[in-house]
């Protein structure tokens, strides 16, 4: 070595370069320590959207799961909180039957493929934020009363991937990774163990990104709809794979056949009606990697034949790049939502408010299970926040109501999920890190419940 | 192209009498150089039809170079270490080769970026980058070795 350095006489123009691309590696390396701004300014109607950056190294910031110990959520003065269960494995989404019986479904993703080295580190990072849960594929069942539980009974077992359920009649439906199936329910049953019946297919496998199917029934039970998410980022995986995805699939249920209500949507979950209007909202998870503001996650009605942009734009005519070829005549069309929530927070629980058990204030609007972000700093969600509705819109900023989740440290003791009002007009929420169903409902003299924090 | 290059210029054995076995650095070295013109094939392709696959091929090859090249480095000290004849004019060498590895390097994150930006236009860039500066490399090594040759 000391030889060749004797002997060899390096140029001036490559000593140049050597400093010139070490420099500019170190640079751009450093370069991408952004934070992100106050979430404040992205939540309503007209979010402000600053231009997209592209990473090289793309931020990671995730809450190391701890789980909850003593401590419970944190709710405002007038309201309490209690764990109607706990011990759960990985509970996702609710559904509360007509008898009041709260149906808990706790499921977890199926496998992702490794199709690049990125693929490994991700699955790394599930790991640490406590995402990579055994799957359980069951539905547990809680009965109780006023709150207090009495019954917990395992109500369907051997599910792949389950999230949405919705009741018809006698005719209780799952919708699981791959498919909706119909299992006959007696009011009153305790659990299921009759076969089910595939109604229809839905996108699952082999990559299934997006894996939730959340469900809905019409209010006349004569259609399904199915929020069908994305199978990528932002297409990485090929437009091919993103057939009849990103989308809300109206299902027939008398036939199984279906169309696509609505598309362009990345992630859409939250299925609600809401009451005033009758008209169907959703609320979706938008797409990451092009900076700690972008793109919000939003809460909107869903019009039939309605386009939301995904993946060639966002918020109306935003281009993305990243997809090519591009679609001009698609772009043009797509709608911006209606109310955004703020970049990152992963909104995957939308209860609209229809019970008669919260204080006046939280009674005609919406609540949002936010999930919490992975990719942002500081963290964002990690919180129930209620958006209050007037006229069928909602009219004015989103207001916390369930926090906590995170404790001083950015650790998270759990992260919310779906979302449900129990039949008393509580409000339930599935905890998926902290294994818990936590019931939130108001703080009246003489209750025979104790506060919760 | 060029990895022939350099496996011409590195086996030249040196007649001491008893055979000696070449640097294994060098033959890693050429895997990665090689796994590195690779990719700008692929992100070629890939610029000309956007289809994923040629993208997932790109970022493979890079991460194998740069695995290759981080064995090269480990062979490196043990060739060093065990007194093989490693080349008279070194450094311009290997100040290019850890040129072309930083900008790969740069690379593999540009590539693992999602969508169409893996590769258009800075992940190509970087790829042509990375080829351009690994022939530089192997034409000033070879000059330089020549000219050590003829001037003793």
């Amino acid at each position: 070595m000391m030889h060749g350095f004797r002997n060899a006489r390096p140029s001036k123009l490559a000593r140049g370069v050597v400093v010139l691309s070490v420099a500019a590696t170190s640079l751009a390396l450093v370069g991408c320590d952004d934070h992100g701004g106050d979430p404040g300014k992205q939540i309503g109607a007209n979010p402000v959207l600053p231009s997209l950056q592209q990473y090289l190294v793309p931020p990671i910031r995730i809450a190391k799961a701890i789980g909850w110990g003593d401590e419970t959520p944190t709710v405002p003065q007038g309201l309490q909180v209690q764990a109607l269960a706990t011990g759960l494995e990985h509970p996702r989404s609710l559904c509360v039957l007509p008898n009041g019986d709260v149906l808990v479904v706790e499921s977890n993703g199926p496998k992702a493929p490794i199709f690049r080295p990125k693929d490994i580190i991700t699955g790394w990072v599930q790991w640490f934020a406590g995402a990579k849960a055994k799957d359980a594929n069951r539905i547990t069942l809680i009965r109780s009363g006023n709150g207090v539980p009495e019954l917990r009974t395992v109500f369907l077992d051997h599910l792949n991937s389950p999230f949405g359920v919705a009741l018809v009649g006698h005719d209780l439906y799952v919708a699981n990774t791959d498919a909706i199936v119909r299992y006959p329910y007696q009011d009153g049953q305790t659990s299921i163990t009759a076969p089910g019946t595939k109604l229809t297919d839905l996108p699952g496998g082999p990559i299934d990104h997006h894996w939730t199917k959340a469900l809905l029934a019409s209010p006349d039970g004569s259609k399904l709809y199915v929020g069908v998410g994305s199978n990528s980022n932002i297409g990485e995986n090929g437009i091919g794979a993103e057939y009849e995805r990103a989308a809300i699939w109206e299902v027939d249920r008398a036939s199984g056949a279906h169309r696509i209500f609505a598309g362009g949507m990345r992630n859409p979950t939250g299925l609600q009606w809401e009451p005033e209007t009758g008209k169907l909202w959703a609320i979706a998870n938008e797409r990451d990697e092009i900076g700690p503001d972008l793109v919000p996650d939003y809460l909107t009605s869903v019009r039939d034949g309605g386009f939301y942009g995904w993946p060639y734009s966002y918020y109306g005519q935003h281009l993305d790049p990243r997809i090519m070829p591009q679609r001009p005549d698609l772009v043009a069309s797509a709608i911006a939502p209606d109310y955004a929530l703020s970049s990152h927070v992963a909104p995957l629980g939308l209860a609209m408010s229809s019970g008669t058990d919260l204080p006046a204030n939280y009674r005609g609007g919406a609540f949002v299970g936010e999930h919490g972000s992975w990719d942002r700093t500081p963290l964002n969600g990690y919180k129930v926040v209620f958006v209050p509705f007037s006229g069928g819109m909602p009219s004015g900023p989103a207001q916390d109501v369930v926090t906590g989740f995170l404790d001083a440290n950015s650790h998270a003791r759990g992260r919310p999920v779906g979302l449900a009002m129990d039949r008393s007009g509580a409000l339930l929420i599935a905890d998926d890190v902290g294994d818990t169903v936590w019931r939130v409902s108001s703080a009246h003299p003489g209750s025979p419940l104790k506060p919760g924090s | 192209m060029k990895h022939a290059v350099i496996t011409e210029t590195t086996f030249n054995t040196q007649s001491t009498g008893r055979p000696r076995r070449g640097p294994i650095h060098n033959v890693l070295v050429s895997f990665s150089a090689a796994y590195f013109t690779g990719a700008l094939v692929t992100d070629l392709a890939y610029w000309h039809v956007p289809d994923v696959l040629w993208e997932r091929f790109s970022i493979w090859l890079i991460v194998a170079g740069l695995v290759m090249a981080g064995l090269a480095a480990i062979a490196y000290v043990f060739d060093f270490a065990d007194n093989r004849p490693i080349e008279r004019p070194a450094w311009p060498r290997v100040v290019g080769y850890a040129i072309a590895v930083l900008l790969s390097l740069a690379n593999a994150f540009v590539h693992s970026r999602d969508g169409y930006t893996a590769v258009v236009p800075l992940g190509l860039t970087l790829s042509a980058l990375v080829v351009i500066v690994l022939l530089l490399t192997a034409w000033v090594g070879m000059a330089l070795a020549n000219r050590h040759r003829v001037g003793g």
